[in-house]
This record gives C-alpha cells, structure tokens and sequence, in this order.
C-alpha cells in the first residue's frame, strides 16, 4: 500500500506543479491581449482493484486547454473589422471636414469677394481700380479652387499609399498565417495535444488582417486554417499564402488597384469587392467621398467659369469690342484604359454645363455598340457608333477618330479637373465687358408718347454678326412699324405690341406707350459706353442665379458639398462611436471567458501550492508508514 | 458567473478616460473658439445653413455699399440741378427786368452779357463731372462732354439716352444718373402744345400771347395741320378797323373762307385789342364750307400793322440752350422804337414761357431724384435691420452658448476626475497585495 501512497502523492505533486505551471504561464501572460487563459486539466489515474473494491491511483494532467469560444472570438473578430473600417474612413474623412471647416479659408469667402468686386466694377464701371480689383479677386478665388484641389490630390496620394502599405501588410501576414499553420500541422501531427500558445498566435494575425482587410476564415480538419478575401480569392491555404498587388489603376493611373496574384497570373479584384477593414474604408472613401467632393467643386468651378463666359461675351469691353472669355474653361478628361487593344480617340466636351452631375462616366465599346454608364447610379446608355456626337448630362462626346475593338473602355471624368484647371483668361483692365454693346434712342423730334428700353443682348454668345449695324423702327400708323438697318431684312408693317419684345440682329427691346406717326426710335452701337454698366449688372447677378442644375447657385451648391460631407463626416463618427461601444463589448463578453483575473490566478496559485503541500504531506505519510513497517522488530 | 479580465479592468478605465477626456478637449476647444460648430460634422445642416446665409450677408452688405455709392451719385445730380433750377429762375427774373419797357437798348445790351454769362455757366452745369471724372450727364458714355456749343447758340448733345443703373437690392435697379437729353434738351416751346411767335418784319406794336389748348382732343383731331398763320390787315377808315385771317401754312387756305386765302385784307374776322383769336367756325363771319374746331385760342394785344404775320406751330422741344441763347439775341437785338419794343416783348414772352418750360423740366427731373434717393434711403434702412437679422441668425446657428458650454465642461471636468480617483482606486485593488506567499 506503501508504494501506492507514494505513487498517489507523487502524481499529486506533479498535477499541483502543473496546474501552477498553467497559473505562472496564465499571470506572466495577463497583459497579452491575443493570450487565452489555459487551464491544466486534472484527471484521475486508472484505479486498480484491490481488496474491497477499486482503489483510486492519484491524479494525472489530461491536458491543458485555453478558454476559448468560436462564437465570442467571432464577434470580436467581426466588430474589430468594422471598427477598422470606420476608423479609417474616419481619419480620411476628418481631413476633408477640416478642410472645409474653416470660416476664412473656405470656398465661400472667395466666391463673395469676387462677386463683390463684381458688384464694384457695376458701380463704378470706368473706374481702373475697381476693375483691377475684380481681375484680382478672380485670381484669389481661382487660386483657392487649385488649393482646395491640390489638397484632394494630396488626400488621394496619400490613399494611394496607404492602400499600397496595406497590401505589403496584407502580404506579410498572410505568409505569417502560412508559417504558422505549418507549424501548428506539425505540432499537432508529433502529438495530438493542441498547441494552445500557436493557435494564439495564429489568432492575433488572423485579427490583424481582419482589421486590414473582412476574411472568410474556414478551419481544415488538419488544425491549419485558410483564409478567403474578396470574392473568395485564396490568401491562405494550409502553408501557401498568395499575394496582392498594388498599382496604378489601369482605367486611371492616378488611383491604385489591387490585383491578385497567383501562379504567375495577375487579376484584378474590383474594388467593389474588397469590403470591410482598413484597406475597403480607402477604397470606399476614395469613391464614395473623395471622388464625389472633388467632382463636385470641379462642378461648381466649371459652371461658373462657363456661365460667367456667357454672359462676359455678350458684354462689351472699355475698348468697344465685345467681350471675351473672362476665365478659361476647365475641359474634361479623357482616359484611355491601359488595356485598349483598340485606336479610337475620344474627346468629351461640356456643352451644357447647367447638366452637369458630378459623376465619372464609362464609355465601352462592345458588340459593335458603345455603352456609357453614369458610374454614381450605374445608369447605362447604349447607342450605335452612328449616333455620334451624343450629348448625355451635359456632357457631348464627339465621333472618335480610330477603330474601337471590343472591350476597349475610357473613362471620362467631366469636372475632376475643374478646380485645377479654371484660370483668369484676361489680365487687361480694359477687357472686363461691363458694358452692353447696343443703346437706343428716341429722337426729340418724336412727337408720340412712345419710350424705349435700353434694350439686352440675346444669348447665347457669340453676339449676333449684326448687332452693332444701326437700326431704326419708323412708326407708319399707330400699331404698325417699319424696320431699316443692315440685318434686319428691313420689314415693313410690322404689328406693334405696347410692351412685346422686338428681336432683331441678336439684340431685343421693348417699345411701349403710343409712338405717333413718323416717330423713330434708333438702335445704335453703344459706342465709348464707358460708364454703361448693364452687362456688369447681368454678371453681379449670376452669383444668386440657380445655375447648377438649374437648382443652385454657385454658393449653394458648394454648401450642398459641405453638407454632404459633414454629414458623411458625422455619420462615420457617430457610427465609429457606437462600434467602440461594440469592440467593447464583444471584447468584454471574450476576456470574460479567455481573459485572465489575477486574483483569480492568485487564488489559484494558493490552492495548488497548498496541493502541492498536501501531496507532499502524503509523501511524508507514506515515509512514516514506511518507517513504521522497518521499525517493527520482529 | 460573470468573470472579468485584470486587462479589460485597465483597458476600460482608460478607454472611459481617454472618452471623458475628448469630450472636454472639445468643449474647450469651442469656448477658446467662441465657435459652436467647429467642423461641419458638428452639425452639417447648420454649417450648410451658415454658409447660405453668409452669402446673403455678404451680398447684403454689398447693396449697402451700392446704395451709398447711389446716394452720393444722385445727390451729385440733384445738387447740380438745384444750381440749374437757380440759375433758370435767375434767367427768369432778369427776362421780368428787361421787359419792362423802360431800358435802353444800351442797358438791354448789358442784360444781355449778364445772360451770356449765365449761358456759359449752365453748359458749365451741363457737363459736370463726379469724383471719378466721369460726366454726370451724358448716359452712357461717361468720358464724353456731353454738351458742345458748336455754333453760337447751338448746343449740342454728345451723349446718349442710357442710364446708368445701381442694385441696390435684389430685385432693383435704381438709376443713378439722368441723360443730359433728358434733363437739357426734353423740353417743348410754347404752351406745350403749339407755339406762338411774331414775325420778324413786324411793323406793328402787337403782342402775340402763348395762347391755350382748350380741348386737346379737337387740337388733336386729324386733319389739324398744327401750323398757322394769323394775318392782320388794317383799313383806311377812321377809325381804321383791323381784320385778321388764320390761313393753314400747309394747305395755303384760309381757315375762315375755306378757300386759298387771299392775298391783302380786309379778311373776314375783326380784330379787337386783347380779344380771344378762336381756332373754330365762327360763323358768320366764317364762311367756310366745312366747319373747323381745333380746340385752342390766341390772343393778340396792341395794334398790329397790315402785314403783320402771327405764326401757331405744334411745341416742338427746344432745348434750354436754345432758349436763353434766344432771350440773348432778343435784348441784344432791341432797337429803341415801338415796333421794336413789340418785337422784344413777343421774344421775351416765347422765351420765358420756354425758361418756365426748362425750369419744370428741370424741376421734374429733380422730382424723380428726389423719389430715388427716398428708395435709396428706404432700402439702405432695410438692408440695415437685414444685417441685424442675419448676425442674429448666424449667431444662432454658429455660435457658442457659454453659459451651457461653462456648465458642460464644469461638469465634463467633474465626470473626468471621478473616473480618475476611481481607477486610481481599483487599479491597487490585488489579491497578491494580501497574499503572504
């Protein structure tokens, strides 16, 4: 029986040294977030069968196993991804907030000292200093639109890099995963005990790809697990890891793609299918708000540079010429995707600016059709090559020269560009077309009580060939005028209406009251009209007029951006907010399983010294009974 | 049972601090900034709002400048014409004076320098020019002299009709300046209808007066040529008795006979000194066919000579150059004899008519400056309470309420050490620290 006591208290001793082995390793480890608290399992040595009965043969260690549970590892997993995700949208985002935040730096400021100076020319329209100040300020407004673009092109460079960072990171861990799961294989094929410590390991890089990246992650029967990205492109597979790839996208070199490679073979992933972590809150910020802001100040750049240049040039300038462009237009751009195996060029150009929508568009030739795609709703256009010059949204697309093969794209971005490329086109004083071309007369020989309106210029420029030829309207009875002037084909017997518009030779005006018989009313070159400032007046009044989708003005539509992006800006936060509350929580609900309480380790490391005392005790029983055996004499 | 980790107890005490502490930052960030909303994400619809509203701020402010640049431009143009209105007025008295009767030619001739003078000043006035240099009275072409004398006593308009026009709010355009055609030139002879005028050959000592529309309708009507003559001739008899004709000057007939008026008198009507010299039928002694009544009368006081000639023209405008040129050549021109007296006076009567015509069209213009600079004024009051009225909205959607911010960040304050004492508290909290191992 001796022997058995010793046997007892030796299997004793070593299950209460292994359990403290488990507790050391468990507070040693107490600050390692990825660690799972383990636990040495104590079980019972097979009994033996002695007199009376089975006696029980002292303890032994089945096992040691980490707390660990797949639905609560899950949950974590899944709420940390998120958490990434909105993080990073949200690091984006608020530079774009900030951006747009400050009172005296924003667009708005350089929109209302332009117009403003706009307003001091129609005030004082011969005035040199005023009109240099309206050239000037339209320069600090152009350059503030650049500002704002450059910033976005910083913003997108830097996307750039860190998707490119991502994917290196993306890369490592993958391999990472791989190695392990070899080791893990190999631990578990040398001995059936699970390699808790590995599988830890193999864990915390699971997690730190997930917040780069949302991965499927499947677990083989052989303990290695693969992990699927995308649309279910393999990243791991027991110890294989494959690669993505960063770079320049081939629809547009100024954004990176990400492609997959395996087996020497490169595909690319569209963006659309990479979702969730870091790496898909690039992306999607990139598209979703990056994109979608710089188009749309481009927008807002390019109808006011057009639909300033159209009432510009109905104007006439201090040296009696009619009006140029005051800025130069931005135009769009054109991408021929890398992959064309055709040669057909194509050009865009923004024929009616008011439509503009501040989407990129697709352009594909296919079939012997070509399709165009609105890329914010995906709205799809298919027309046949004879179609061309098509004009959709604003946007007209001329006959492209070359051959189109199937499968060539463009992509076509009408306003990216805008913000960049308005610029001053005039630099002389003189230019600024405050004046109208034309002025009219009443003779005071008329005799009727008929007045005449100073008269406007129709739209669209140019203006009319003819509009500066004199004309004259001669009542011939009381409702009734002839019209003589080069242009005007020189009608007789005209009806006249008090009041109606009378349109010739691009100028329209308004007679009204009762002219007599043989009273004139002239229509004549506004020559040196320098104090005339009608067109100056028209221009001032474009800054309230809803020219932006025939909804807004120049300034309410770069509000509707500020809003759209505080919005956007807002709602990350706020949902970035609550998924801290989340992590929190599925992380609280996992450590409250796998998470080690020092006190509880304490407690622990109490009981199993005092098992391992006990034991020992039992040894010292069993030497006694052992001495007690040699002591008797016989 | 419910465990929990030593880690999560730290990770949660920091991440609660770390969250407190944010909170704090933020509302002293808004209190250093005055600002409410710091970022649009703060609160989108507002910054949007504000935005919004900081145009019409800005374009608000604008029509304030506009408005006091249309006030000072009116003002120009109404002190201008203030010195016109006074200088015509003057023109008026000393035409009173020299047509008393009672000055030489001599003495007339030295009026007549007094009105050369006042001539001059008024094209002076005509061509004035505002701060910028621009002329205030030549429409659109503000570096033109609008006003020229181009021949003696021929002032001419180099300007235009065009007016140039201020926003002074969104939705008006006020003219700031008035065509000198306008103000100089828009102005009809005589009584505003038709004129009056003696022939020069007069020998008689008639006087014509500016006569009057007695229904403008009939003066109207067709067939009215709105050119006469009236012919006086006198008898032989003792007491010689005068007859006078109206002939038409285009049709060369005799209103009175219906036929080609004859040549020499006796002529049908008898002229009475100061009598009424109707323009209808007054039969007899009228003996044509046809009836005629064009609405007006004359009359003529003195006595004319035979041969004297009256002419009735529609007004035509005469622009107030014209006239006080007309008022010069007149006391320049007297001679010292009854005819010429009568000559004179009929000068004189035709031009102050004209100088009264100019003085209301003067004064007319004034009128509508005047009624601009009240809009000016109304809309520079209103754009005044608009500024109050967008501060305040701007106030509202932007601005800091300190005393809630005070109290928030007081208690965000308080909030942020109580999660500091208590971690302080739990984090020394170990069973190890009871353990005599």
């Amino acid at each position: 029986m001796a022997t058995s006591i010793f046997g007892i208290g030796l299997s004793g001793l070593n299950a209460a040294q292994a359990s403290l082995a488990s507790t050391s390793h468990n507070i040693t480890n107490s600050a390692n977030g990825a660690f799972h608290r383990q636990t040495a399992i104590q079980g019972t040595q097979d009994p033996q069968l002695g007199a009376g009965g089975f006696f029980g043969k002292g303890a032994t260690v089945e096992t040691v196993v980490r707390s660990y549970d797949r639905f609560l590892e899950g949950a974590v997993l899944q709420a940390q991804g998120q958490g990434s995700y909105l993080d990073a949208y949200n690091k984006q985002i608020t530079q774009i907030d900030n951006l747009l935040a400050d009172p005296t730096s924003g667009m708005s400021p350089a929109l209302q000292t332009f117009f403003s100076g706009v307003q001091d020319v129609a005030s004082n329209p011969s005035s040199v200093p005023s009109r240099q100040a309206m050239i000037s300020q339209a320069n600090a407004m152009v350059s503030r639109f650049a500002t704002f673009d450059s910033r976005f092109e910083q913003l997108r460079s830097g996307v750039n890099s860190e998707i490119s960072d991502s994917i290196t990171q993306i890369n490592a861990t993958a391999k990472s995963i791989a190695d392990m799961n070899d080791q893990i294989i190999a631990s578990l094929s040398s001995d059936s005990k699970p390699a808790n410590d590995l599988l830890d390991k193999r864990d915390a890089l699971v997690a730190n790809l997930n917040k780069l990246i949302h991965t499927s992650v499947i677990t083989e029967s052989s303990g290695s697990i693969s992990v699927f990205i995308g649309t279910g492109q393999t990243l791991v597979i027991g110890n294989q890891s494959y690669s993505l790839k960063a770079a320049p996208s081939t629809a547009d070199p100024k954004d990176f793609d990400i492609s997959y490679q395996s087996g020497g073979s490169t595909t690319a992933i569209n963006a659309s299918n990479l979702q969730g972590g870091s790496l898909g809150a690039l992306l999607d910020f990139r598209t979703q708000t990056l994109d979608t802001v710089q188009n749309n100040l481009g927008r807002t750049a390019i109808v006011l540079a057009q639909t300033f240049n159209d009432q510009h040039r109905l104007g006439q300038d201090l040296n009696g010429v009619a009006g140029q462009n005051f800025f130069n237009v931005p135009t769009p751009t054109v991408l021929v995707n890398s992959n064309n195996t055709g040669t057909a060029a194509i050009t865009a150009t923004n024929t009616a600016v008011g439509s503009l929508t501040g989407s990129d568009y697709r352009l594909q030739f296919a079939a012997g059709n070509w399709t165009f795609t609105r890329l914010t709703d995906n709205t799809k256009t298919v027309f046949l090559p004879a179609a061309f010059p098509v004009t959709i949204d604003g946007i007209t697309l001329a006959s492209p020269s070359g051959t189109p093969l199937a499968g060539d794209s463009y992509l076509i971005q009408p306003t990216r560009t805008g913000s960049r490329d308005i610029s001053v086109a005039i630099t002389d004083t003189a230019k600024i077309a405050a004046a109208a071309p034309i002025r009219t007369n009443v003779p005071l020989t008329n005799t009727g009580s008929g007045t005449i309106t100073a008269g406007t210029v129709n739209s669209p420029p140019p203006q009319n060939a003819n509009i500066l030829q004199p004309v004259t309207l001669t009542f011939t009875g009381a409702s009734a005028f002839s019209v003589t002037g080069t242009g005007t084909g020189n009608p007789v017997g005209v009806a006249y209406t008090p009041g109606a518009n009378i349109t010739y030779n691009g100028w329209t005006v308004q007679v009204s009251g009762a002219p007599a018989i043989g009273d004139t009313f002239t229509i004549s070159p506004n020559t040196n009209g320098v104090a005339d400032n009608r067109n100056a007046l028209l221009l001032a009044g474009l800054q309230t007029k809803n020219t932006v989708e025939g909804t807004a003005n120049y300034q309410s539509s770069y509000s509707q951006l500020v809003s759209s992006v505080g919005n956007r800006a807002r709602e990350i936060q706020v949902q970035s907010d609550a998924q801290e509350v989340l992590v929190q929580q599925a992380t609280t609900a996992q450590q409250s399983l796998s998470g080690v309480n020092l006190d509880e380790e304490a407690a622990n490391l109490i009981r199993f010294q005092q098992a391992y005392q006990a034991s020992g005790k039992v040894l010292s029983v069993a030497a006694t009974l052992f001495d007690t055996i040699l002591g008797i004499r016989p | 049972m419910i465990r929990i980790s030593t880690s999560m107890i730290f990770n949660q005490g920091v991440t609660n601090m770390q969250a407190r502490s944010v909170e704090l930052a933020k509302t002293q960030n808004q209190l250093s900034n005055s600002r409410r909303i710091l970022t649009p994400s703060d609160d989108p619809i507002a910054s949007a709002r504000s935005l919004e509203i900081e145009q019409s701020q800005s374009i608000n402010l604008q029509y304030q400048r506009n408005t006091a640049s249309a006030s000072t431009s009116l003002s120009l143009s109404e002190n201008t014409l203030t010195t016109a209105t006074t200088l015509l007025q003057d023109v008026k008295t000393i035409a009173v004076n020299a047509g008393n009767g009672a000055l030489s030619s001599n003495e007339l001739k030295s009026i007549g320098s007094d009105l050369r003078a006042r001539y001059q000043e008024l094209i002076g006035l005509a061509n004035a020019t505002d701060g910028n240099g621009q002329y205030l009275f030549s429409g659109y072409q503000g570096s033109t002299k609008p006003f020229a004398e181009t021949a003696p006593g021929t002032v001419a308009y180099f300007g235009d009709q065009g007016s140039r026009l201020t926003q002074i709010t969104a939705s008006r355009q006020i003219p700031v300046s008035d065509s000198g055609g306008d103000v100089f030139q828009l102005v009809k002879n005589g009584n505003k209808t038709f004129a009056t005028a003696a022939t020069g050959a007069n020998t008689g000592t008639a006087v014509i007066s500016p006569g009057e529309v007695i229904d403008p309708t009939k003066w109207n009507v067709a067939g009215n040529s709105k050119n006469f003559t009236v012919k006086f001739s006198v008898d032989t008899q003792l007491p010689p008795v005068t007859t006078y004709d109206i002939v038409d000057n285009v049709s060369g007939f005799s209103l009175l006979t219906g036929v080609a008026a004859a040549v020499t008198g006796p002529y049908l009507r008898t002229y009475t000194d100061a009598g009424n010299i109707s323009l209808k039928t007054q039969a007899p002694p009228d003996t044509n066919a046809t009836p005629f009544d064009y609405g007006a009368q004359l009359a003529v006081k003195g006595s004319p000579a035979t041969g004297d000639t009256f002419t009735v023209k529609a007004s035509t405008n005469v622009d107030v150059f014209a006239t006080i040129y007309s008022l010069i050549t007149a006391v320049e021109t007297a001679t010292d004899n009854p005819a010429g007296n009568a000559a004179l006076a009929n000068k004189l009567n035709s031009a102050m008519t004209d100088v009264d015509n100019s003085l209301d069209n003067v004064l007319r213009v004034r009128a509508t400056i005047g009624s601009r600079l009240n809009e000016v004024d109304t809309a520079t009051s209103s754009s005044q309470d608009l500024v109050v009225q967008y501060q305040s909205t701007l106030s509202g959607l932007r601005d800091l309420d300190y005393a809630k911010a005070i109290s928030d960040l007081t208690q965000q304050q308080m909030v942020l050490q109580a999660a500091q004492q208590s971690f302080a508290k739990i984090q020394t909290l170990s069973l190890f620290n009871y353990l005599q191992l």
